[in-house]
């Protein structure tokens, strides 16, 4: 009995660490239809930033987050202009699978940079290394922290889409260009700032894993596909479900990884990707 | 910027060919370079000639899935670690010489495909691409829990050193998997693929078994990579999980037919060819920056060339796409008539109305957007369905035609139900149907767009001729090789029509059809369905907003009011209807 | 004339180390060369997964053959060393050396790193019939009958943490929990530490294998600390070394005795782990302090050349040169047979220590020596002569 609550507690606090991830690449692709194959390299650099701002300003590498959000921020509107504007406007399958090319080119070259920069070795932090004891429980502080506060960062995004003038009007944006260009919305500027935002985030989301799991560049992708399979999961552009999934997800993977094994842990979301697929394909359809 | 036909001019062609004397020269070089390569060079050269062979053979997989196909793949080495695992169990294990234990491989690839593809291409886009780069992962775990298979130990062949042999191996697939892409770009199933590509609801309108299509590119590219993997095992005597399911292997494939041009005959080869050899190049002068290079590559190529190098050649009149079983020139003459409706069911009674809907239902979640509709349409007889925005009109025909599931009720067509029937089977039944807005093959040319529709009504086997009396009939001979997107839009909505004569229909359901024209156009297109008939059309259903347009072309209306059928009467009865003028408020009828 | 001819991105190395290889020039006297350079081949993961290590190791190769240059040479003859990037991987690797032998005709081969590469590359050395020196597969499954082409120049994975397993018998520990990364060399390690276990009559109470990148170590560490064993070996990389490490953390658990394999030498590791590392046990098959064949003159020469510390990959880099160089010599010959009957049938003492070979290529010479870390940093446990410290138990975990 303990045994399960450990289980799901390890559960809940691995999937709080996954909801940034699928959020930030939600805001991207789920409102904006940019397949973005780089947002794992942009947690990435984030992460490995981290590690050597902690390592140089010897401060709390927690004042990394809002340092690797602008930093971001800057990067993806930069980037959106120039890369994606020009895709939009080619109808939505056309602008999925050219947006697919251009950040699957846009990904190596971010990696090739974190490989440049960085080194390719794995990084990790340490930060926050005790735990607390609840209960029975066992929590690891640095867990706890980076799980919350990637929490906490998405349910702030969350609010901002729905309750903020700005949020709303990317809604509408994303839900109807037409109608939302007829009502005197500059569709351009709320695509460059989702999209900045978007990535700004995926920096607040290295940050925050770094503190929680070892880190190399060549592991972006995998940051990538995990954010995708969660976003199919819980819904295309639907917050509450993909937060669902994630925290289900990082249940899931905790009791298989304890049952089974690393491995079966690290392609359970594969395997219930095509599971879906195969028993619910209603899901996907609305999706795609 | 990219404008989508831009993206189309890259698979875009002329009728003019160049000379017999130089299309033959490319081949010609190849088969001396082929030749050239073990005669001349090293066993280096050999190994690098092997290597670009079994990269074309991967990205050529690629192409038929991904490029012909429109289903981007990013798990080809699922196939390519079932053929490389295959062989290698096969060859140790077994007698059974190499080659036939690489060809094993190549089958058993394609039969996880036949049995995974129903699944996997319900999705499109980035959901079926990460299903396939899952079930890379997920084979590369089991085969490294597989003690049988040397697990995460990897498997050491007993290999003879033979390279020249292997090398032939790898010719012959490279040019197997160049002939089955050629037969794509010129064959009526490639036009299937490429509907399917373009727009997959508007070809399953047209009669096109989009499953059906889509598992059998699906197998072929899956049996390319499968025997490129075998050849590969054989070839390096060694084989792991990580070296064989090794996603980069994707990625490059992916490069390598973005560089060539997606969805050509040629563009495989040649980005294979340059980017393997400009790769070796790199390798020694920037190793380290090999990588970032590919990724500016790709962004240069989507930005830039998105049709790829191919697309560049095609500038000067090269390696051109040849249009789909066109004749040299359009014939003249009198078409053979249209087979008489409605033989093809086979129903000799002619009392069953030719549509009849009972009690049809649609539910999208907790909406009920159609409830519980009926009405017929007797042989001959042209109806209207009209209402309010929202009336639940185009969901009614979506869920006629199959586009979407019925909830409820039952629809006949000459008296046989095809309620549970996929909508390319209503199609080939002579169900045919437009959309409010086109839905072409934008890239295509007329003539393909037509011939795509004629091939499932029912003649297959005279599906060219068909189609070229739909060309002369609708008007559009002067254009028929034009690209749709340089159709005018009054063109492209008669195109529309077009490809639902090609289907040689018993019913055909007009959805908006006048909807933003202007009076001459709709005056032509009230020409051509009253026409229909002499078609042998049996019976057509329109769902229309501009109400005077149709008023004198139906012989029945039927109201539809929040899903529901608040009246059905002929159009002067229903126009003064009192509930018909209350559901119309703020839209009053004329 | 230029000493040695690398592959570019290596030149810039080479051009901040050549005041440094003049210096050494500048003392020895030499004949003038009249014979062609002898060619040795290989490749080294410059990118990818394995480029820190295998950097390492190609820097040892480099310094051994700059310095046997600066003696003139081996036969009289001077030494070039090509070397290509394989990109940590296998294909490349297999490409690139079939390149080497059959279109750069060089004269001698050296392995690559890593297991996995090298055991991609065997076969094919084994066609073409060159006795090749291994300095980075530890895998003892290459060095078996078939493969007989095939030197291994490092110590075999068999012996890694092989001392730790009768120090915690002797310690009281009866229960032991082994985890593998899935790859050629580790599996072969955790398989060698379950039967070591078994003879010496202690219990393994949990074993499992992953492969990277594996998202989370924390249900491994739920499960190892549910199992309670008295020791944890990890077979590990850098990456899942950390993770562990890490998740039993985590998880609030502690064994008496903590090892892991690779990574636990890297400085990265105590950066990584910060106080969590101290009381981890880890191996290396040679210490700067070792008094074998000249360490100390080595150590500060790759110091002046590269401007960094040799790790063990390096000297294990240098010795297998330094194998290959007393093939040559001694069986006066860059004749294939010649050199693989000299190699099976002599020892070399060496910077790392005694080589030896079995029947089939296997070291058997090599061993590998405990280290822990101890207050932030790496302390020597064995051998007994060269300790630094003692074993530190039990492994403190905070």
């Amino acid at each position: 009995m303990l045994l399960a609550l450990q289980l799901l507690c390890d559960g809940v606090l691995l999937g709080g660490t996954y909801v940034l991830i699928a959020q930030s690449l939600n805001l991207i692709f789920g409102v904006m239809g940019v397949v973005n194959l780089a947002h794992g390299s942009f947690i990435v650099l984030a992460g490995l930033f981290t590690v050597w701002f902690a390592a140089h300003a010897a401060i709390n590498p927690l004042l990394a987050i809002p340092i690797a959000f602008v930093v971001l921020f800057g990067v993806g509107a930069l980037l959106q202009p120039v890369l994606l504007e020009p895709l939009m406007g080619l109808g939505a399958q056309q602008a999925e699978l050219l947006s697919l090319m251009l950040t699957f080119g846009l990904d190596y070259v971010l990696i090739e940079l974190g490989l440049q920069v960085f080194g390719s070795s794995y990084v990790s932090l340490p930060y926050l290394q005790s735990t607390w004891s609840v209960a029975g429980l066992t929590i690891s502080k640095s867990l706890l922290v980076g799980s919350a506060f990637a929490a906490a960062l998405a349910l702030l995004l969350s609010f901002w889409l729905n309750h903020t003038g700005f949020g709303k009007t990317l809604l509408a944006a994303s839900q109807s260009e037409v109608g939302a260009v007829s009502i005197g919305i500059n569709v351009r500027l709320v695509r460059l700032v989702a999209f900045a935002i978007g990535v700004g985030l995926a920096g607040a989301a290295g940050v925050l894993l770094i503190l929680v799991e070892p880190m190399a560049a060549e592991t972006a992708d995998d940051f990538t596909i995990l954010g995708f399979v969660l976003i199919a999961l819980g819904g295309l552009g639907d917050y509450r479900g993909v937060a669902i999934a994630s925290v289900l997800l990082g249940i899931a993977q905790s009791a298989v990884g304890f049952a089974i094994g690393g491995d079966a842990e690290s392609v359970l979301p594969f395997v219930l990707l095509i599971l879906f697929m195969a028993l619910w394909p209603q899901r996907f359809r609305r999706a795609a | 910027m990219a404008k989508p036909e831009i993206a189309a001019e890259g698979r875009q062609q002329a009728r003019t060919r160049l000379p017999g004397l130089w299309q033959a020269l490319p081949w010609a070089v190849i088969v001396a370079a082929f030749i050239a390569v073990p005669a001349a060079g090293s066993a280096y050269a050999v190994q690098l000639a092997t290597d670009i062979l079994v990269a074309s053979a991967l990205a050529y997989g690629w192409n038929l899935i991904s490029g012909f196909t429109g289903y981007l793949s990013f798990g080809q080495v699922a196939f390519y670690g079932i053929g490389a695992y295959a062989t290698a169990l096969l060859v140790s294990n077994t007698p059974v010489p190499w080659y036939a234990a690489v060809c094993i491989g190549g089958l058993l690839a394609t039969l996880l495909a036949v049995i995974l593809g129903p699944i996997l291409l319900r999705v499109r886009g980035i959901l079926f691409a990460l299903g396939m780069l899952g079930l890379g992962r997920i084979l590369m775990v089991l085969f490294s829990d597989w003690d049988y298979a040397g697990g995460g130990n990897g498997m050491t062949l007993q290999a003879v050193l033979d390279p020249t042999a292997i090398y032939i191996g790898a010719g012959l697939l490279a040019a197997a998997s160049f002939a089955i892409n050629l037969w794509f770009a010129r064959s009526g199933f490639g036009l299937d693929a490429m509907g399917i590509r373009e727009d997959e609801a508007a070809a399953a309108a047209v009669g096109v078994p989009t499953t059906r299509v889509k598992v059998i590119a699906f197998a072929l590219s899956a049996v390319l990579a499968g025997l490129a993997g075998g050849l590969v095992a054989w070839n390096r005597s060694y084989i792991d999980p990580p070296s064989m399911f090794d996603p980069t292997i994707d990625l490059q494939t992916v490069v390598f037919v973005l560089f060539g041009g997606m969805g050509t005959v040629w563009g495989p080869f040649i980005g294979a060819l340059i980017l393997t050899i400009a790769g070796e190049q790199l390798l020694v002068a920037l190793p380290n920056l090999e990588l970032a290079l590919y990724g500016l590559l790709v962004i240069v190529i989507v930005r830039a060339l998105p049709g790829g190098l191919v697309s560049l050649a095609n500038r000067w009149g090269w390696l051109m796409r040849p249009i789909v079983l066109a004749p040299r020139q359009l014939p003249a003459g009198e078409p053979p008539p249209p087979r008489a409706a409605p033989g093809r069911l086979g129903s000799a009674e002619p009392p069953a109305p030719v549509l009849a809907v009972d009690g049809l239902g649609v539910r999208f979640g907790g909406l009920v957007a159609v409830d519980g509709v009926s009405f017929a349409i007797a042989p001959g007889e042209t109806i209207a369905i009209i209402g309010a925005n929202g009336a639940g009109k185009t969901t009614l025909f979506n869920a006629i035609t199959g586009f979407v599931p019925a909830s409820g009720g039952e629809i006949r067509l000459h008296g046989r139900p095809v309620t549970r029937l996929p909508s390319h089977r209503r199609a080939q039944l002579g169900m045919a149907r437009t959309f409010q807005i086109p839905r072409l093959m934008r890239p295509m040319t007329v003539w393909e767009n037509v011939l795509a529709a004629a091939r499932h009504g029912g003649q297959a086997h005279r599906a060219v001729a068909h189609a070229v009396w739909v060309v002369r009939t609708v008007g559009l001979a002067e254009m028929w090789l034009v690209p749709v997107g340089r159709l005018t839009p009054g063109q492209q909505r008669l195109l529309e029509f077009a490809r639902v004569l090609a289907l040689n229909p018993d019913l055909v359901l007009l959805d908006e059809v006048m909807a933003g024209m202007t009076k001459d156009e709709q005056e032509d297109v009230r020409a051509v369905i009253r026409r229909l008939g002499g078609y042998g059309v049996g019976a057509v259903a329109m769902v229309e907003h501009v109400i005077p347009a149709i008023a004198d072309l139906a012989d029945r209306m039927v109201v539809l009011d929040f899903g529901r059928k608040i009246a059905e009467d002929t159009p002067d009865r229903v126009l003064h209807d009192p509930e018909v003028i209350r559901a119309y408020l703020g839209e009053p009828p004329p | 004339m230029r000493p040695i001819t690398i592959a570019p991105a290596l030149r810039r190395m080479a051009a901040a180390a050549l005041p440094a290889l003049v210096a050494l020039l500048a003392g020895t006297t030499f004949a003038p060369a009249a014979a062609p350079p002898i060619v040795i081949g290989g490749t080294v993961s410059q990118t990818g997964a394995f480029a820190e290590d295998a950097d390492f190791q190609v820097k040892g190769m480099q310094l051994a053959i700059a310095e046997a240059n600066a003696h003139g040479g081996w036969l009289g003859r001077k030494l070039e060393f090509k070397v290509y990037d394989d990109k940590s991987n296998a294909g490349t690797a297999v490409r690139l050396y079939t390149r080497l032998i059959t279109e750069d005709h060089v004269d001698l081969l050296v392995g690559p790193y890593s297991s996995g590469i090298t055991q991609a590359v065997a076969p094919l050395i084994n066609k073409y019939k060159m006795a090749t020196v291994e300095p980075g597969a530890s895998m003892p499954g290459i060095y078996v009958k078939g493969n007989e082409w095939n030197f291994q120049g490092t110590a075999s994975s068999l012996t890694y943490l092989d001392e730790l397993l009768p120090i915690a018998k002797k310690g009281g520990a009866k229960t032991v929990a082994v985890l593998a990364l899935k790859s050629a060399f580790t599996l072969a390690c955790s398989q060698a530490r379950i039967d070591q276990a078994k003879q010496l009559g202690m219990k393994v109470v949990y074993q499992s294998s992953y492969s990277l990148p594996s998202p989370d170590f924390a249900a491994i560490g739920l499960a190892i600390k549910s199992a309670h064993p008295d020791v944890v070996i990890g077979c590990t990389y850098f990456p899942d070394a950390v993770g562990i490490a890490k998740a039993l953390h985590d998880q609030g658990f502690a064994p008496k005795y903590f090892g892991e394999t690779v990574g636990t030498v890297e400085p990265a590791f105590g950066t990584a782990l910060g106080s969590l590392a101290n009381g981890i046990v880890g191996n290396t098959s040679w210490w700067p302090n070792f008094k074998t064949a000249n360490s100390p003159a080595i150590v500060a020469r790759y110091k002046a050349m590269f401007h960094t510390e040799p790790d063990y990959h390096a000297i294990t880099g240098y010795a297998s040169i330094q194998v290959l160089g007393a093939a040559v010599q001694g069986a006066k010959s860059l004749d294939q047979a010649k050199l693989r009957n000299w190699l099976l049938h002599h020892t070399v003492p060496t910077v790392l220590g005694t080589y030896k070979s079995d029947p089939n290529g296997l070291s058997t010479g090599f061993g590998q020596y405990l280290v822990q870390w101890q207050g932030g940093a790496l302390k020597l446990i064995t051998p007994a002569k060269f300790a630094q410290a003692k074993l530190l138990v039990p492994y403190p975990g905070k």
